[in-house]
């Protein structure tokens, strides 16, 4: 049906041409439609899934009925994801303003203040870009035991205050800035400090914004360090949760789905008000990364 | 002189003489990397050679035990389980790439038309990267489960990855469908920087699309093949989280989802053989490097633009 309206729609606003062209459209929009609804469709489920009580969902029904809010008020109370996501939420905000802050410190030196040894100091921030996760996860975790530090938010955020990537991004940003406006804060008797904190950070906005978003889908997402750091239910985020719940009550189905939907749904909505920067941000962290 | 020093220095609280100047200015700028760089040498670099240093050592939860030498190395190369996760990882790798290679180009020519909706589609295709791995691992463990919506469409009742055939089949299809979109975003920026009068030399040449495609798009598209292959490969050899989560940490069924890294946090965090651990890091290192130099040679360095 929509396949049919989109190709009468695309016919109707380009010219007539030639057969193979219209045939071109009309395969261009089936395998459109096809990929979405391969993309769209778990989700789809998930979510009816979500509205659904526990007998429903052994059946093939894609509208819950009765619709039910059990599933979320479950998962939030005698599942304690309303924890979890004080958790995520308190770690992600966390990390994510250290980076801002120190990426951009870096990053503005990097960019503008001379000093002796910068380009070999550079040149080490580049090489930690390059190494897995997975090999400093032995020393790290050894190192934060012997800290006393494992099982508590302090070694998650020690080992995520900054990381290179954010850094690269930020010195790129600043190169291109134009040196007059360092000029006028300084003949304006401005300190470096000031001079950062008042006209380079401002000026840096679409940095910040797609540091700021990707660090903190980063941070909320992540499974790997949380699940290895912070080990005890106390310390729990969202993803390690929900893990857990899989593992002790999987076929609880809708109050799984209920969780999950709770873990995507605020990434979705940064996702929807923000889709500029994601997309920027993903792409130019990967083109000069 | 008076004057003079005044007009040279920089602001209220500036040194008086240029070489005062810069000497703050190089105090200011060692002052401002100092945090980052410390957070960088503490947990990135350092651990780096700790590991190694680890890796020679029986080391248990409360430190070194005793010097052995290359020992950890020699029993992993004689390990059934390791070699086991070499190959699922191997396996895994050798899959998935040329998918999410593929399905990232296919789905960002399709995206870089002259479309309605196209902003539409681009949005819908990246959709499954935004999310969680945990969370579109408990999704998939609900559609692929015996009773699942896949098992109602194609009329069978398989455990997906309960069974050892399909697990890691169903971990590569998976992987496939959350991270194609981050690959067709990379491809579609590359893309976008193809200058168009290429196209339009192709256009009065009456060449055909598909050869235009063939002979055109895809020779220049040399520097994103090179790093979406590059990025792919190390996502692909590091994978932990989906393989963790459907096998509740244990690799089963059979180790048949047994991966690199999984094995290495069970070996750390479940045997607290965390010297054994760290040689496993260190070997993945070295894969990882070693396929980023044959992708190099393959590609031939990536042209400077």
């Amino acid at each position: 049906m929509m396949l049919e309206t989109s190709a009468v729609a695309a016919e109707a606003l380009i010219p007539p041409r030639a057969t193979s062209e219209r045939v071109r459209t009309l395969l261009t929009y089936t395998a459109l439609l096809a990929i979405s609804a391969l993309f769209f469709v778990p989700f789809l489920w998930a979510v009816s899934t979500s509205f659904k009580t526990l007998p429903q969902t052994a059946y093939f029904h894609l509208l819950p009925h009765p619709w039910t809010m059990a599933p979320y008020r479950e998962a939030l109370s005698k599942f304690n994801f309303a924890l979890y996501m004080r958790n995520s939420a308190f770690l992600a905000a966390v990390i994510t303003a250290s980076n801002v802050f120190l990426a951009g410190l870096g990053g503005y030196a990097f960019a503008r203040l001379r000093f002796p040894g910068r380009e070999v100091l550079f040149l080490l921030v580049l090489s930690t870009l390059m190494m897995p996760d997975q090999l400093r996860m032995v020393p790290v975790f050894v190192m934060l035991t012997n800290w006393h530090l494992v099982n508590s938010f302090a070694s998650y955020i020690l080992i995520s205050l900054v990381t290179a990537g954010n850094l690269f991004f930020m010195r790129q940003y600043f190169l291109t800035i134009p040196k007059d406006f360092e000029e006028a804060a300084k003949l304006d008797g401005a300190g470096y400090f000031k001079t950062f904190w008042r006209v380079m950070l401002p000026l840096a906005g679409p940095a910040i914004a797609a540091v700021t978003i990707l660090q903190f889908q980063g941070v909320w997402n992540d499974f790997f360090w949380p699940n290895l750091l912070l080990q005890d239910t106390a310390h729990y985020v969202l993803t390690t949760g929900l893990a857990q719940f899989v593992f002790q009550y999987q076929t609880q189905w809708n109050d799984l789905m209920a969780a999950s939907l709770i873990a995507i749904a605020p990434i979705v909505l940064l996702f929807i008000f923000f889709q500029r920067y994601f997309i920027s941000g993903v792409v130019s962290a990967g083109v000069k990364g | 002189m008076r004057t003079i020093a005044t007009r040279l220095r920089p602001g209220k609280r500036g040194a008086a003489t240029v070489g005062g100047a810069r000497l703050r200015e190089a105090l200011v700028g060692y002052a401002f990397v100092l945090l980052p760089m410390a957070v960088f040498g503490v947990f990135f670099l350092y651990p780096i050679g700790y590991a190694i240093y680890i890796s020679f050592f029986d080391w248990g939860i409360y430190g070194k035990i005793a010097s052995v030498g290359t020992h950890n190395y020699h029993y992993l190369f004689h390990d059934h389980v390791f070699g086991l996760a070499l190959k699922n990882t191997l396996f895994f790798t050798f899959t998935v790439v040329p998918i999410q290679m593929a399905l990232g180009l296919a789905m960002a020519i399709v995206v870089n038309q002259k479309i309605r909706g196209r902003a539409f589609f681009r949005s819908a295709f990246y959709f499954p990267s935004l999310t969680s791995s945990a969370a579109i691992t408990a999704i998939a463990i609900f559609i692929l489960n015996a009773d699942g919506l896949l098992n109602k469409i194609v009329g069978g009742h398989t455990p997906w990855f309960e069974n050892e055939s399909t697990a890691l089949w169903s971990i590569v299809g998976l992987i496939s469908w959350t991270t194609s979109g981050t690959m067709m975003l990379f491809y579609l920026a590359a893309l976008q920087s193809i200058p168009t009068d290429v196209y339009e030399a192709a256009a009065i040449d009456n060449t055909g699309t598909w050869r235009t495609f063939w002979k055109i798009t895809f020779p220049l598209l040399k520097p994103a093949h090179f790093f979406v292959a590059v990025v792919s490969v190390i996502g692909a050899m590091k994978v932990f989280d989906q393989a963790f989560i459907v096998s509740h940490g244990t690799g089963g069924p059979n180790n048949s989802t047994m991966t690199m890294v999984l094995y290495l946090y069970r070996t750390a965090i479940y045997d607290v053989h965390f010297g054994r651990a760290a040689a496993m890091g260190v070997l993945l290192l070295v894969i990882i490097m070693a396929f980023t130099l044959i992708q190099r040679i393959a590609f031939g360095r990536p042209e400077v633009q």
